[in-house]
This record gives C-alpha cells, structure tokens and sequence, in this order.
C-alpha cells in the first residue's frame, strides 16, 4: 500500500484555511445579527451555528479546490 | 401527591398556577375554597365513606381513582350487570358490601357520606335525586341526564337539600387548564373571539355483546333512548371547557348532525358539526366524527394575542419571538438558492397555518381524574358544596342537549332563561 505523506506546510495551509472559514463565519453572525436586529447575546448564544456554519464554508471552499486540482492534474497529463 | 402539599401557596403551585391573584381565584372559587381546606389534618375515624354506583367501564376507572385517594373508603358498590357487579367485589377484594338495587344499597347502608354515580347516562337522574334526598353527597359523572328537565331537577335537589353535586368535569382540577384559565384572564392571548374544540376517533364505538338481548344494555351510548352519543359522552367535556374560558352562557346553538359511516342500526350521530354563540359575538364551533382520528381532539381557544391548545399543553403568540439572525441569515440564502420562483403563475401564497411550536403552558405530572376526586372528598368532609363548581357541569349538560335539539330540529335554538343557573349558587 503506498503511503500518503501529509507535510507540514499542507497542516498549516488546512489549519489557515479552516480559521479564516471561523472568522467568516463570525462575520456573517455579526452581520445577520446587526440586519435582522436581533439579541446581541447570540454573538455567544449562536455559536453552534456559528461552527456549523463554519464546516459549510470550509467543506465549499474544499469542493472548490477539488475541482480545481482535478483540472490542473489533467492539464499537466496532456 | 396529597401528602406533599404543604400550604395553601404550595398547593396552587402544585395545580399548576402561580400569580394566585385574589381576582384569579375568585373566578374559580372550588379551587381557592379547596386550597383553603388543604393540609388539614383528618383522623382515621374521619374517613369519607363512599360507595359506587356503575362499575363499568367508566366506573371502574373512577373506583380505582377514588382507591388511591387519602381519607377515603369504599364501603359499598352496586351494578345491575352481573359481570361488573363481581368486578367491582374483585376490585374492592371482597371489602365493600356489593348491591344489584341502589335503593337497597341507601335502605341497608345508614352511613355513606357519598356516592359515585357512574351509571348510563339516563339512569344518573333518578339515581342521583334518590341519594340527593336520603341526605347523600353526590358525584355523577357527565353528562349530568338525557333531557333537559330531568337536568335541572337533579340541580335543584342538591341546591335546595345543600347537598354536593359534583359533575365528573375533571378539566376543572386540570393544572394545565388552570394555569391557562389564569393566563387567559391575565390578558395574555387578549379577547377570545373563538374556542374551536373538536375530538375525531376512529372506531365504531361498539362493545362486544355477549347474547343479542344484552344489545341495548351494553351498548346503550349507540341508542337515542339511553344517550345523546357524541355529544353527551365528548362534546360535554369540551363544551364545558368553552363556556369556562369565555366565561358565559351561550345565547343560542345551531347545528347539523348525521349518521353518515357507521350504518350499522345505531340511533345517535356518527357525526356532528355545531355552533355556539355566546352575548359578546364569540362563538365556540364543534365537531366530532368517529371515521377520522388524525387531528384526535382538542380546544383551541383564540385571542387576538394567542392561542392555547390545552390538550396538548401548549401557548401560542401571535407574535412568536423572531428567530436568532444567523439563522434567519442562513434561512434566506437556502431560500434564494433552492426556492422555485414561479413565473407567470399565481400570485396568491397559500395563508397555511404558522409553523411554530409555542410554549408548554404548564409542567403536568397529575391525574386530572384523580384531583377532582381528591377535591371532592375534601367537599364532603367539610360537608359543602364548592360555590359555582355545579354550575359548570350544569351549563355544559345543558349545552349539548341544546345542541342536540338543534340538529335534530334542524333549528337554532335560543338557551331558555329557566336553564341559566346563575354565580355563586
């Protein structure tokens, strides 16, 4: 069986990537809460949704490179 | 439940309401009179003795609440059907003293304080007025009697011999009902405009006859003779929890009743649709059937501010609280994404009802059968009759035998003045 090495720059980028999906996230509670005029103890109150939402960003973003490393992996073939 | 009572205040807790207003109460006075008796101490040789009258079905339930009441003891039990009349000896292992004759029973047992009358409904009327006169407290399951008359006689025997007549409405010692009765009159669903109450089974509502001559006997609530059907044995309960939150007598009645799936020789209404209108223009709108159980039973009472389903223990604003924003946020982009935007289609959006689950109007652990029970043994050791407790049964029976004579005359009919039973009687 061949072995899959996952570096270290690979851990930091995911790690990145999953932060800034956080931080998106938090931005989009902040957000809804300030249009919708709502209580702004969800900020702490919400923050199951605020994870989830999170996943949902990262798992999009993931798609996202998916596709585009499918495509450059056959571009490189040819 | 009892023992755990300690006080007054306690006791309102434990049935549910909390603000017990001085207001409150009094719009409800069997429940602060019974909160006032409370934790009183009775000796054993204080035992209420009571006996059982109709230990079928029905009356099987109650003894078996009335067994785990405090203080209370059953000393004697009769039916005119074998089968119950050695159920009810089972039930009581052989202790109470067992009678086929009611009348025997009153002649040949001198200290009853009380009956529990749990017969057919049109033998409740000569039963109930025999013990009311032998000086015996009264409980009678409802309805109160199959015609208007033999109703207001039974009312007026225990008024004018100041004995208890207490009708098997147990909503009335309900927590949940309670605590939505204070909320109602708190102005927390505003003006009620219209209690909806309805109770759908799905069953022919026969009982197995052992030999065809015991048809009749057995299977009295299917013959006009013995019962008004749907209307005694469901709509009275109902109709009594309406006139209760709307807090009136009802002016007049119209409906609409049919034998309409279950062609099967019965006499009463498999189906029955109703209207009640009350002095300030609210109505109460019924229905029963027993060919479609999917909506089951309930009383929706309805305010300009809310809604209460009591069945099933809930409260509803018109103004639910709004959801928090991020899922209010999340919820319009899936909408943007996956709704279908329809082009050239109708422009009316169907006015369904709110999905919103409400609120639990109050924490439930209570045997309503039970309490009412346990109220009215409290009732005949103090030797009085709650004030305005009677009123509510009377005015629900009443109701549903008026409702009856609407849809069989196919009429509205006016509630005569001679059957308003005024408060505090």
């Amino acid at each position: 069986m061949k072995d899959i090495t996952i570096t270290g720059s690979r851990i930091k980028k995911e790690i990145i990537i999953a932060v800034v999906s956080l931080l998106a996230a938090i931005i989009l509670n902040i957000f809804s809460i300030a249009k919708f005029k709502t209580d702004w103890s969800e900020l702490f109150g919400q923050l199951h949704v605020v994870i989830l939402v999170a996943i949902a960003i990262y798992i999009l973003v993931l798609i996202f490179r998916l596709i585009f490393w499918g495509i450059a992996g056959l571009i490189q073939k040819k | 439940m009892e023992s755990k009572i300690k006080n007054r205040r306690d006791f309102l807790k434990e049935m549910g309401v909390y603000a017990s207003s001085t207001a409150f109460l009094a719009s409800i006075p069997w429940l602060d009179a019974f909160a006032q008796e409370n934790g009183k101490n009775v000796a054993a040789s204080d035992r209420v003795r009571i006996a059982v009258i109709g230990v079928g079905s029905r009356g099987r339930a109650l003894l078996m609440n009335l067994q785990q009441v405090e203080n209370v003891e059953i000393v004697a039990v009769c039916d005119n059907y074998e089968p119950h009349y050695s159920r009810a000896i089972e039930l009581t292992d052989g202790k109470a003293k067992a009678f086929y004759d009611h009348k025997k029973m009153i002649d040949a047992v001198k200290d009853i304080d009380a009956v529990v009358v749990a017969t057919p409904l049109h033998e409740h009327a000569h039963i109930v007025v025999d013990c009311l006169n032998a000086d015996i407290h009264v409980f009678c399951e409802k309805a109160m009697a199959r015609t208007l008359v033999d109703t207001k006689l039974m009312a007026d025997t225990a008024i004018a011999k100041g004995k208890i007549l207490q009708i098997g409405q147990q909503r009335l010692f309900n927590p949940v009902y309670l605590n939505a009765l204070e909320r109602v009159r708190a102005g927390e669903i505003g003006q009620i405009t219209q209690v909806r109450a309805y109770w759908h089974r799905n069953a022919d509502w026969r009982r197995p006859v052992p030999s065809p001559e015991l048809e009749r006997k057995i299977n009295w609530r299917m013959y006009n003779e013995y019962s008004g059907g749907l209307m005694t044995e469901l709509a009275a309960h109902q109709v009594q929890v309406a006139n209760w939150y709307i807090d009136k007598v009802p002016t007049q009645v119209m409906g609409s009743g049919s034998i309409c799936f279950w062609k099967d020789g019965r006499e009463v209404y498999d189906h029955v649709a109703l209207v009640y209108d009350y002095p300030d223009g609210s109505k109460c709108t019924y229905d029963s059937m027993i060919a479609n159980k999917h909506h089951g039973l309930e009383e929706q009472i309805m305010g300009n501010l809310g809604t209460i389903e009591p069945e099933i223990n809930r409260i509803y604003s018109e103004n639910p609280p709004q959801a928090p924003g991020i899922r209010q946020l999340v919820h319009d982009i899936e909408s943007s994404i996956f709704d279908v935007i329809p082009i050239g289609g109708a422009t009316w959006i169907p006015e369904t009802a709110v999905q919103y689950r409400g609120d639990v109007i109050a924490p439930y652990e209570n045997n309503d059968s039970f309490l009412q029970f346990v109220g009215f043994a409290k009732a005949v050791k103090n030797n009085k009759p709650y004030p305005n407790l009677l009123r509510e049964g009377y005015h629900a029976t009443i109701a549903v035998l008026l409702g009856l004579q609407a849809m069989d005359t196919n009429e509205i009919v006016a509630w005569p003045a001679e059957y308003v039973m005024e408060k505090d009687v």
